[in-house]
C-alpha cells in the first residue's frame, strides 16, 4: 500500500512535468501543424540558463528559475522567426517545417557540446529533496511534491490566459483556423511568437525539474520524446489531452518502476503508444482529423 | 449616376488589379468603384475571380499589379493592418472558429477594437440585428445551422467596427428563406452607415439588394451599371439570372 501511494505521487510528479513540456509542444503544433522537434531544446537551454545563473548570481532559485523561462522563451523565439517563419510564408508543406525542427534540435545540442562539453552536471541543492511523510501513508520526497505544485500552478497559469485573455482567445481561434484569424485582426506572426515563448517557457520549467532529477546534459531534451509520446496518446493539439496523457505516461512509468522493473520504463511507454496508434489514432482526447478542413 | 456617386470621393477604389496563382491568372485588370453609403455587388460565375478579389483588398493574396485605394490612400499590408483601416470580410464558406462558442467568435471579431465600451455596444447591435446569435451566444459555433453561421459570420465581421463591410457569398449553401432573412439584415446594416461591397453567384439576390453592380467574367470586367438595370438586362438574365439559357 505505501509503495503504491509513493508510487502514484511519483508518478503524477514525473508526469506533470512532462506535461509542462508536452502542452508547450501541443501548443505549437496546433497552431503550425507540425512536430517541433527542437522543443527538447528549449528545455535543455532553460536548463543551463539557471545551472549558470545559480552559480553566478548566489543559488536564488527563484531568480535563476525566471531567467531561465525567459531566456528560453526568448530562444524559441528566436528559433521560430529564423528556421521556420522563412519557410512558413513560402510554402503549406509542414515536412519542411519538422525536418527544418530537427536541423535546430541538432544545432542547439551541439552548441551546448561545444562550449559547455558533454558532461552531466547537477544543480546546486536550491531544490529541497528531503523525504516527506505524506499524511502517514507514504513516504515521498519533497521534489516529488514541489514539482508536482509548480507544475499544477504554471499549467492552471496557462488554462487562464487561454480562456480569460484577448491573446488567449485569438490562439485558440489560431489553432482552429490560423488564416481567419488573420482575418479578424490579429497579427499571425506576432501570435506564433507568443505561442514560441510560452512554449519555451513552460518547458524551461520542465528542464529545471529534469536537471534536477536527472542531472544536466546537452542530451537531456531527449526526454521530450516521452512529451510527444503523452501528446500522442492524449491527442495531438489537444491540450487537456496532452496533460491526461502525461500523467497517465507517468503513471505507467512509475507503478511499472515499482513493481514490475525498472528497465520495463521504456517498453510500457512505447508499447502504450503503439496501442494508442492501432485503437485510437487520433489519441485519447483528440479531434478527429477530418474536422480540421 | 447615382446619389453616392456624385459625392466625389469612392470610399474604395479598385483599379486595373492583376492576380495569378502561379500561371493561373485570377483577375486581369479589374476595376471597381464604391461610394460611401453603397451597397455594390459583383457577380459572376464559379471561378470568376470574386473570391480572389475580396482576398486581394484583404491582403490576403499578393497582387501583381494594379492599385486598391481605400479612402483615397493605398491599402497595404497584410489582412490584420487592412483590418484595423476599417474593411473587413465575411469569408466565403464562413469560416467560424467552430470550437468556440458564438460570443468568443464575435469577440474574435472585435480584436482590432481596443475601447471596451464600443465593443459592448457593437455587441448589443449585432445581436438586435441577429437575436438568434443572442439565444445561442454559449454555444458552440460548430453546432450552429448553415445560416446561424452564416449570421456569425456577418456579425464577426460587424464586430471590428468597419466602415466598408466585404461579403464574400453569404448565400451560399443557404435555403431560399433564410437569403431572404439575411438579405433584409444587410439592407438594415446599410441603413445604418455601413458600406456593402458583396460578391455573389446568387446573382438575382444579390442585384435585387444592391444599388449598383459589376459582372465579373474570367478576372475581367464585363458590365456595369445600375442595379436595376443589370436586373433587367437581357444578356444578364440569360447569363446569371436563369430566365435564359445558363452560361455554364
Ligand atoms: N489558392 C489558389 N491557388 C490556385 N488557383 C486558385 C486559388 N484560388 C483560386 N484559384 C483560381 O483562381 C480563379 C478564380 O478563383 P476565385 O477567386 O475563387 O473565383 P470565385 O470566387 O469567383 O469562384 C479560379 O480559376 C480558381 O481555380
Ligand atoms: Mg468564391
Amino acid at each position: 500500500m505505501d509503495t503504491l501511494i509513493q508510487q502514484i505521487i511519483n508518478g503524477l510528479s514525473l508526469g506533470s512535468v512532462y506535461a509542462l513540456i508536452a502542452v508547450g509542444y501541443s501548443l505549437v503544433y496546433s497552431i503550425l501543424l507540425f512536430s517541433n522537434f527542437a522543443h527538447g531544446g528549449f528545455l535543455v537551454i532553460g536548463g543551463y540558463i539557471c545551472y549558470y545563473t545559480l552559480a553566478a548570481m548566489g543559488h536564488n532559485i527563484w531568480l535563476s528559475g525566471l531567467l531561465a523561462m525567459v531566456g528560453a522563451g526568448v530562444v524559441a523565439i528566436l528559433v521560430e522567426r529564423l528556421a521556420y517563419k522563412p519557410i512558413r510564408e513560402r510554402t503549406n508543406v509542414t515536412l519542411y517545417l519538422l525536418i527544418a525542427s530537427m536541423g535546430m534540435s541538432i544545432v542547439i545540442e551541439n552548441i551546448f557540446v561545444v562550449t559547455v562539453g558533454g558532461r552531466f552536471r547537477a544543480l546546486p541543492p536550491v531544490i529541497p529533496t528531503d523525504p516527506v511523510n505524506f499524511f502517514g501513508l507514504a513516504t515521498t520526497s519533497a521534489f516529488d511534491l514541489l514539482s508536482l505544485g509548480m507544475a499544477v500552478l504554471f499549467l492552471a497559469a496557462l488554462q487562464i490566459f487561454l480562456s480569460k485573455t484577448k491573446w488567449g482567445l485569438a490562439i485558440r481561434a489560431a489553432s482552429y483556423d490560423l488564416r481567419t484569424s488573420g482575418l479578424m485582426g490579429v497579427n499571425v506572426n506576432r501570435l506564433i511568437s507568443i505561442v514560441f515563448f510560452v512554449a519555451g517557457l513552460l518547458a524551461a520549467v520542465g528542464g529545471i525539474f529534469l536537471s534536477v532529477r536527472y542531472t544536466l546534459y546537452p542530451q537531456l531534451g531527449f526526454i521530450t520524446i516521452k512529451a510527444f509520446v503523452a501528446a500522442v496518446i492524449g491527442g495531438l493539439g489537444s491540450l487537456p489531452g496532452a496533460v491526461l496523457g502525461s500523467l497517465i505516461l507517468g503513471l505507467a512509468e512509475m507503478l511499472t518502476a515499482g513493481f514490475i522493473s525498472s528497465q520495463m520504463r521504456d517498453l510500457v511507454v512505447f508499447g502504450m503508444l503503439v496501442l494508442t496508434l492501432l485503437w485510437r489514432p487520433s489519441g485519447l482526447l483528440g479531434k478527429q482529423v477530418s474536422e480540421k478542413v | 449616376m447615382t446619389e453616392a456617386q456624385n459625392q466625389k470621393q469612392p470610399l474604395l477604389s479598385v483599379r486595373d488589379l492583376h492576380v495569378s496563382y502561379g500561371a493561373i491568372k485570377a483577375l486581369r485588370g479589374f476595376n471597381l468603384d464604391v461610394y460611401p453609403g453603397e451597397i455594390v455587388c459583383v457577380i459572376g460565375s464559379n471561378g470568376a475571380g470574386k473570391s480572389t478579389l475580396m482576398n486581394a483588398i484583404m491582403g490576403n493574396v499578393k497582387k501583381q499589379s494594379g492599385k486598391i485605394l481605400f479612402e483615397g490612400k493605398p491599402l497595404e499590408g497584410q489582412s490584420f493592418q487592412v483590418v484595423t483601416k476599417g474593411l473587413s470580410l465575411s469569408p466565403e464558406g464562413r469560416k467560424v472558429f467552430a470550437p468556440l462558442t458564438v460570443y468568443e467568435n464575435l469577440m474574435m471579431g472585435s480584436f482590432p477594437v481596443n475601447d471596451k465600451e464600443k465593443v459592448k455596444k457593437d455587441l448589443e447591435w449585432v445581436y438586435t440585428l441577429f437575436p438568434r446569435l443572442r439565444e445561442r451566444r454559449s454555444q458552440y459555433a460548430g453546432t450552429l445551422s448553415g445560416g446561424e453561421q452564416q449570421m456569425l459570420a456577418i456579425g464577426r465581421a460587424l464586430m471590428a467596427s468597419p466602415r466598408l463591410l466585404l461579403l464574400d457569398e453569404p448565400s451560399l449553401g443557404l435555403a431560399p428563406i433564410i437569403i431572404k432573412d439575411i438579405f433584409k439584415e444587410l439592407k438594415r446594416i446599410n441603413e445604418e452607415g455601413v458600406t456593402i461591397l458583396l460578391v455573389e453567384q446568387n446573382a438575382r439576390q444579390a442585384l435585387l439588394l444592391s444599388h449598383r453592380g459589376y459582372v465579373m467574367q474570367t478576372g475581367q470586367l464585363v458590365m456595369e451599371g445600375d442595379a436595376k438595370e443589370l436586373l433587367h438586362n437581357p444578356e444578364i438574365q440569360a447569363a446569371y439570372l436563369g430566365t435564359g439559357k445558363k452560361a455554364h
